[in-house]
This record gives structure tokens, C-alpha cells and sequence, in this order.
């Protein structure tokens, strides 16, 4: 306004009287402007001298209230919903904030992070309850409030989780740098819930201190701060004779007992923990400690190697032990006395086969026979010798204390053959390591990896298949023989009955469908964009209408009744000689929404709508005369686009990647029709805001 | 490789995942029927078919397409893949190999030292992000290697990475980030 030249003389002195509303040039003193739109402040005195303000403050997120007369209602369609949000996000904010009773400071805080999210479209797809907690929590994080996303999920009785993670999202979206938590914050707002009445302070002053402490001891790393908290709290409150018990605090903090036992037994094993009260408040200890999952991991790495050590003695010890038993075995087999009866058969029996080597097969017939049909003899050998001293001296050794004083010593070793293996194989296991689990379950394994080759080179790269290195034989036991398939066959249709029975019947009702002619592939839906296929215009509409979805904040009653009171099918036979073309601007209109691309959007959403409103509007009516609207297109679109083009092309310069020519032409109906359009309906008021 | 240590660091490698085509349309009803280790699951449509040896699980679906998961090198992802082609061949599928694709390797690796975690955050924000509220760990992606790291306060790392090499390399970049955060143990 200020660098304006006067038309006249070309002068740039002006004069700008606000008060009177006029522009005038001081050089030939022509008036430039008249009535100008004042926007200053005025003042009117009221009654006892008090003066006040004219006008009303306006809010800046857009008309909340009262929308202006006649044509209000559509004053923007698409700000209206971005206020409605912004609305009631304000509003959940209000109420979810004085829940947690945070100032008024932090609630506008919250709500400009709300507005940041918003206009980043990061609302999409999540529920607003989510993205308000998460804005909430963010501002509890940047104003160092002590409140947890845990009270949050409670509130809303959300899985912390989950909203965790839309708050990791808006803080990385926001670029959000939110302070790391300090348990210190949290020990004022427990200490109060806990009740100390006039000591609170002095408590809070000691459990401070030894969360300071614990922090130094590196307790607090990777742990949640309320863990901590409890803990310090609990033995704050017993230094100052206060008696908390563990289900008070675990109240009060939001932590299980486990957890809080075992922060306790962590601070237990910190030398501060050795420490008298009067010398913990007076003295800091210089040493660290290492974090206690480290030195429980070590303590476990130790652990690991005392039980390897263990074992090797033992085997060392067992050597020796075998030697006095053969020895005493002798000895008692001279000093038996001799049995009659039953036993003696009994011993005649195991006499004969224990030395034999088909102990294994009596071995193999009380213990698991069916995995003694393996081929490698040596092996078997071997685990037999193995088994025959093992067993016989070291389950003795267990099982035979109690038992020799009662039966007599044959049938003793007619329990070991019997019982040895089943009952032995745990503690076995872990003397002996891998030979009795061999012995006893799978001989398969041993031969199989002989029989295997070693994994061989990269294959080229080719759709063959490259069988080196792969060994036939064991792909086929991964093969079932056709009796086995059979079995399969059986129970697997048993499980499976019901849902065979829905896919028998849901193929019943397609060939059904496809008999009557009724029958509707559904194609699967791609990604990519398929172009429009219609036959008439309103089929073009509607497929189009499928694919974008419809917004819920169009009021399609009022909508409804617009185009209904103008008359039938006002919007599409206007007043203007235009009418055909007007038909085909919406048929080419359909066209480009379908391939325009992002740059277009704003004249899209404009378009989208108008659509959608005269769709919904009109339901009813025919596609025929529509359809005869469409098939006018070539011959006359012609003449229109070609006096569009020259005006409209340098408007629209940039070009997308279909043709530029019908992209041009498209657009420039766009811009033409956004003209028209408001001459049609008239109370698209909005329109021009969009436009621009 | 680890030029900034005296000692060698050990990256072991715990999982990889791999996927690859056999370019021909499989009937899960058959494999599912005359195979031994496997599951059918009807509702996804999908096959588990595990292999003993090397130790993977495949998923394998109706088009043709195969995720082995399981093995805890590249060479044994490749080698497990070509077995289980070898297997469905045998069924009767005109099988072919192609498109054999490593996806991601998850592999662990122990620093011997503990790291303190809230100065680690502080000095690559925001690419590192501690929420103790919600996992023990420190997440540090790197955008240009697609890795991803969690780092513990013990000082053990896990990393996932789209192939070996990416993960070693990553190992390499952000050690000297951990080393200056760290606390010489005292035991």
C-alpha cells in the first residue's frame, strides 16, 4: 500500500487517511482508494464512562462458532472438518489433562503439539484417544511432570504398549527430543501418596538419596524408574520408623512384588547396603558397581563352568569307584548264599545273559526296542560295553543302597538291566553326556549324518536347480510311503472336517452363481491404479466413488436437498447454453480424477466433493440422460478446449507425466469449470477459497 | 576388522532369513499329506514344512513362493532352501530356484564393557531412542545400512540387517560410539 504509484502523475507520495477510509496522491491529488477496509482497534465509551473494545475476537483455528448467515453452512467444507477436529481434540484434551491435573500451560502446550500432528496428517489410521495421550505424555516429558504413560494407560484402560508406540512415533515425527526419565522426579508424588503426614519431607530427602545412590550403582539402567522408586521409598520409610509394607508401596507405584523384591535384594548385594543409617546420610561411597543383569550373567557364565568342572571329577571318581565295586562284587559273590525256588531261576537266567553280547537285546527289549533297528552294529558294541559298567555300578551305587538289605543280590541285578535305562537316563544324562541318549533314542541320527555329505559350493545362478551336496536318500525320509500318506489322508480330513465342509459349500454357491449368471468375480484389489472402465458416465462415477472413499463429515442431507429444491437435476442442466459441454467437462472430469496426480488436489477435492454431492443426491435418477449427455464429447469438446488452451495453458505450466496436450486441456476445463460451476449452483460459496 | 580393539569381537549370527520362488503353482493338500515335519495351516493358507538338518522352518505357500527362517549362516539359508526344493521336486512339483534372496540376519555380539545407556542417548539423539518405560534397551537404527541395533546396559547388542556384511559393518561403526560411553567394569 505504501510503494503504490499514482496512476495520474506517477507519483509515490500517497496519503492514507484511516480515518476517513481514503487514499489519496499528494501530487495531483487524485483519489486512488475510497472507503478503504479499516482494521485497527476502536473504542466506544458505555454507560459510567467505561470504554470498551468494538468487535469481536476471532479465533484463528478457523470459524468455531456461529457460521455466517444463508450460506454459512458451507463456509468450507474442508476446513469445517479440520476445525471439527481440532475441536474436539481441544476438547479431549481438557478433560483427559485435568484427570492427570496439569495446568492450563501444559494443556495448551499439548494442544499445539495436537495441531503440529494434525497438520502432519499423523491422525490417520490411529485413534484420536491414542494420539492425545501421546501428545499429553509428550508434554509431561519436555515439562518434567511426574506422571507415567502407565497412569495414562490407565485412565484410558489402553495397553501401555501400544500407546508407547504412537508416542515414539509423534516424537520422532515432531523431532520431539524428550528429556530421559529421572526416577528423582517421581519421589515427591509417591512420598505424598504414601501418607508420611509431617515427615513426608524428610522422607523424600532419603529416599532421594538413595536413588541417587542406586543410580551411581548403576541400577537404574534399562529398568522402569518406578521400580526404583518403590524400593528406595520402602526403606526410606523403615529408616524413619515409618511401617510400609511391600503391598502399600506396589499400590501406590504400579510395580508387581517380584519386581520390588528383587530391587531390594540388588541393593542388598551393593556394599552401600552394609552401611549403618547415620553413615549412608553422611558418607558417599566412592566404588561403583557393575549393573546387576552383568554380574548376573557373569555369576551364570561361573555357574556354567563349576557344573563342567563337577562332572569331570565325577567321571574321575567314578573310575575309582568301579574298581572297589568289581572288587567287592567278587568278594559278595562268594559269601551268597544259595537260593532255591524262584530265584534260583530267576538267577540262572540273568547269569546266562549278563555277560553275553545280547545283553543288548535285553537291554533293547526292556527299554525302547523300536529304536534298535539301526544298521551300525559297532555302534551298538560300543554302547553296550559302555551301558554294562556304567549302569551296574552307578545305579547300584543310587537305587541299590536301600534295596540289598532287603532282596537278594540277583534280583538287584535284574533291576538294573530292566530299569536301568528308562529310569537312569536323567541322571545319566548329565554324568555320562551323549552316550546313553544315543544308546536309547536315536541310532536314526547316527546314521543318517554318515550317510549325509558336507553342504557344498554356490550353485550358479539359474531357475535350475542346482542338486549338488544334496543327498537323495534323506530327502526321501522327509517323504511319507503311501500307507503312511493314508493314515495322514484319514486324520487329517477327522481335523479338518469343518472347514472342508465351508469351502464344499462356498464352492456349491459359486457354481450356482455362475449357472444363474449372477456370479461376481472379485478381483483382487492391486495396488496400482487400474484405469476407469465405464460404459456411461454415471458408471464412471460410480466405480470412481468406490474406489475413493466418501467423507463422513459431508452432511448429504443438506446436500441432498440443495440440488432436490432447484429442481431435479439442476446442477447438471444449468441456465448456460453450456449444458452439453458442461455434461462432458464432467465426463472428462471423471477422467482426470482418476489419473490426476497430488498437484492437483486442491481442484480435485473440489471436484470429489461435487461429485460425491451429486451422487448421493441423486440416486434416483436415470443414467440416460446422462448417457446421452456423454456421447456428445468429441465432436464439440473440441471447440471448447480450443478457446480454453490459449488462456488457460500459461495458468497451469506444470505438466504431468501423461501428455501435456489432454493434460492442458483437462486442466484447463478445471480452471473453467471452477468459474462456471459457481455460476451454476451459487451457493458454493467456498469454492473461491479453494480455488486459490 | 576391529581395528579400534585389542581383542577380536565375536558377532554370531543367530537367524537368517531368506525367501526364494519355485516359479510353479504347489498344492498344499499334497505337501501337506505326504510330508513328513509339517504343519498345514488352512486359515493363512500356508505350509510349515522344518527340516532337520541344517535346522530350518519354511513357510511355504500356494504360489510358489518360500520364507526359510532359521539358519545361522548364508550359505546354510541357501543350502536349507535348495534341500526343501529338492523335497517338494520329489512330491511331484515341477520346482525351479529362483530369485534366492537373503532378507535379514539377526546376529548378537558382547561388548566387554558396560555401557552407560542415558549418555549413549544423549550424544546421538535422534537416532538413538531409550523409553525405559517401555524396553530395557537403546534403539539406534542406521538409515544408510538399513540396520538396527538394541544395546543393552550389560553391554551385549543384538543387530538385524539386511545381509552379513551390512551387519559387520554396522558392528564397526558403532563401536567407537559405545566405547566412549562406557564404564570399565571393576570385577
Amino acid at each position: 500500500m505504501s510503494s503504490r504509484v499514482c496512476q495520474t502523475c506517477g507519483g509515490s507520495d500517497i496519503d492514507v487517511d484511516q480515518a476517513r477510509g481514503s487514499a489519496v496522491c499528494t501530487g495531483c491529488g487524485s483519489v486512488l482508494e475510497d472507503n478503504i477496509i479499516v482494521s485497527e482497534v476502536q473504542f466506544v465509551e458505555g454507560s459510567g464512562g467505561v470504554s470498551s473494545t468494538v468487535g469481536q475476537f476471532v479465533s484463528a483455528d478457523g470459524p468455531a462458532k456461529a457460521p455466517l448467515l444463508g450460506s454459512g453452512f458451507h463456509v468450507s467444507v474442508g476446513k469445517e472438518s479440520r476445525a471439527q477436529t481440532l475441536q474436539s481434540g481441544k476438547r479431549q484434551i481438557q478433560q483427559l489433562g485435568s484427570q492427570l491435573q496439569l495446568n492450563q500451560h501444559c494443556l495448551d502446550t499439548a494442544f499445539n503439539f495436537f495441531k503440529l500432528v494434525v497438520s502432519k496428517h499423523l491422525t490417520r489410521g490411529r485413534k484420536m484417544e491414542h494420539v492425545i495421550a501421546a501428545c499429553l505424555y509428550l508434554v509431561c516429558r519436555t515439562e518434567g511432570t511426574p506422571h507415567m504413560l502407565l497412569d495414562l494407560s490407565d485412565l484410558l484402560q489402553v495397553n501401555v504398549y501400544i500407546l508407547g508406540k504412537t508416542f515414539l512415533l509423534l516424537a520422532r515425527e515432531l523431532c520431539i527430543n524428550a528429556p530421559a526419565i529421572d526416577p528423582c522426579l517421581y519421589i515427591p508424588r509417591f512420598a505424598h501418596m504414601l501418607e508420611f503426614g509431617v515427615k513426608t519431607h524428610e522422607v523424600s530427602m532419603t529416599a532421594l538419596r538413595l536413588v541417587q545412590r542406586m543410580k551411581r550403582d548403576w541400577m537404574h539402567m534399562g529398568r522402569r524408574p518406578s521400580g526404583l522408586c518403590g524400593a528406595a521409598l520402602l526403606v526410606a520409610a523403615r529408616m524413619h520408623k515409618f511401617r510400609r509394607s511391600v503391598k502399600d508401596v506396589i499400590g501406590v507405584v504400579k510395580v508387581c512384588q517380584t519386581t520390588l523384591r528383587k530391587r531390594l535384594t540388588e541393593f542388598e548385594d551393593t556394599p552401600t547396603s552394609q552401611l549403618t543409617i547415620d553413615e549412608f546420610m553422611r558418607v558417599d561411597l566412592e566404588q561403583e558397581c557393575d549393573p546387576p543383569s552383568f554380574t548376573a550373567g557373569q555369576h551364570k557364565a561361573k555357574m556354567q563352568q563349576l557344573e563342567q568342572e563337577l562332572a569331570r571329577k565325577l567321571d574321575e571318581v567314578e573310575g575309582e569307584i568301579s574298581c572297589y565295586k568289581d572288587e567287592i562284587e567278587s568278594e559278595l559273590e562268594k559269601s551268597r548264599p544259595k537260593l532255591s525256588g524262584i530265584y534260583a531261576a530267576y538267577s540262572k537266567e540273568i547269569s546266562q545273559s549278563t555277560p553275553a553280547p545280547e545283553d543288548e537285546d535285553v537291554l533293547s527289549t526292556t527299554s525302547e526296542p523300536e529304536e534298535m533297528d539301526s544298521e551300525d552294529a559297532d555302534l551298538q558294541a560300543a554302547t553296550q560295553h559302555l551301558t554294562q559298567d556304567f549302569l551296574c555300578q552307578v545305579i547300584q551305587e543310587e537305587e541299590g543302597h536301600g534295596k540289598k538289605t532287603d532282596e537278594g543280590f540277583c534280583e538287584q541285578e535284574a533291576e538294573p538291566e530292566t530299569e536301568g535305562p528308562r529310569a537312569f537316563l536323567p541322571p545319566l544324562s548329565v554324568i555320562l553326556g551323549k552316550l546313553p541318549s544315543a544308546a536309547s533314542l536315536g541310532l536314526q541320527t547316527f546314521s543318517e549324518s554318515e550317510a549325509s555329505t558336507k553342504p557344498s559350493d554356490e550353485p550358479p545362478e539359474s531357475g535350475e536347480l542346482n542338486l549338488e551336496g544334496i543327498d537323495d536318500q534323506e530327502i526321501e525320509k522327509y517323504i511319507l510311503n503311501d500307507k503312511e500318506v493314508r493314515v495322514k489322508t484319514e486324520l487329517w480330513m477327522k481335523q479338518n472336517e469343518e472347514y472342508l465342509k465351508e469351502q464344499k459349500e462356498k464352492e456349491d454357491r459359486i457354481n450356482k452363481e455362475k449357472e444363474e449368471g449372477t456370479y461376481k468375480e472379485k478381483k483382487k484389489k492391486y495396488k496400482k491404479r487400474e484405469q476407469i472402465e465405464a460404459s456411461t458416465v454415471g458408471e464412471a462415477i460410480e466405480k470412481m466413488l468406490e474406489r475413493k472413499k466418501i467423507s463422513s463429515k459431508i452432511n448429504y442431507d443438506v446436500l441432498k436437498d440443495l440440488n432436490g429444491s432447484t429442481g431435479g437435476s439442476s446442477p447438471l442442466t444449468p441456465d448456460l447454453p453450456s449444458g452439453t459441454p458442461t455434461q462432458k467437462r464432467l465426463s472428462r472430469r471423471r477422467r482426470k480424477t482418476s489419473e490426476t496426480k497430488p498437484d492437483f488436489s486442491t481442484s480435485t477435492i473440489i471436484m470429489r466433493k461435487r461429485f460425491r454431492c451429486l451422487i448421493s443426491a441423486t440416486p434416483k435418477k436415470k443414467a440416460l440422460p446422462q448417457a446421452e449427455h456423454a456421447t456428445l464429447p468429441a465432436a464439440e469438446a473440441k471447440e471448447p478446449e480450443a478457446e480454453l488452451s490459449p488462456d488457460a495453458i500459461p495458468d497451469l505450466g506444470s505438466a504431468s507425466t501423461v501428455a501435456p496436450p489432454p493434460i492442458e486441456e483437462e486442466e484447463d476445463e478445471v480452471e473453467e469449470e471452477c468459474v462456471s460451476a459457481l455460476q451454476l449452483v451459487g451457493d458454493y460459496g467456498c469454492e473461491e477459497e479453494e480455488v486459490f | 576388522m576391529d581395528s579400534s580393539s585389542d581383542e577380536a569381537l565375536d558377532i554370531i549370527i543367530t537367524n537368517v532369513v531368506a525367501t526364494f520362488r519355485t516359479r510353479c503353482h504347489l498344492n498344499l493338500r499334497t505337501i501337506a499329506l505326504e510330508g513328513t515335519n509339517v504343519i498345514y495351516k488352512p486359515e493363512v493358507g500356508k505350509v510349515l514344512m522344518k527340516l532337520r538338518k541344517p535346522t530350518i522352518t519354511a513357510s511355504i505357500w500356494s504360489s510358489g513362493k518360500i520364507i526359510c527362517t532359521g539358519a545361522t549362516s548364508e550359505d546354510d539359508a541357501k543350502l536349507g532352501a535348495r534341500r526343501l526344493a529338492r523335497c517338494l521336486q520329489k512330491l511331484g512339483f515341477k520346482v525351479k530356484f529362483s530369485a534366492f534372496r537373503v532378507v535379514n540376519v539377526l546376529a548378537v555380539c558382547s561388548m566387554p564393557f558396560a555401557i552407560h545407556l542415558i549418555d549413549f542417548t544423549k550424544n546421538n539423539r535422534p537416532i538413538a531412542s531409550y523409553e525405559p518405560e517401555l524396553h530395557p534397551a537403546v534403539t539406534y537404527r542406521i538409515k544408510n545400512l538399513k540396520a538396527t541395533f538394541q544395546v543393552f546396559s550389560t553391554g551385549s547388542l543384538t543387530v538385524t540387517g539386511p545381509n552379513v556384511q551390512a551387519v559387520a559393518t554396522a558392528v564397526e561403526q558403532v563401536y567407537p560410539l559405545l566405547f566412549e560411553v562406557r564404564k570399565p567394569l571393576c570385577k
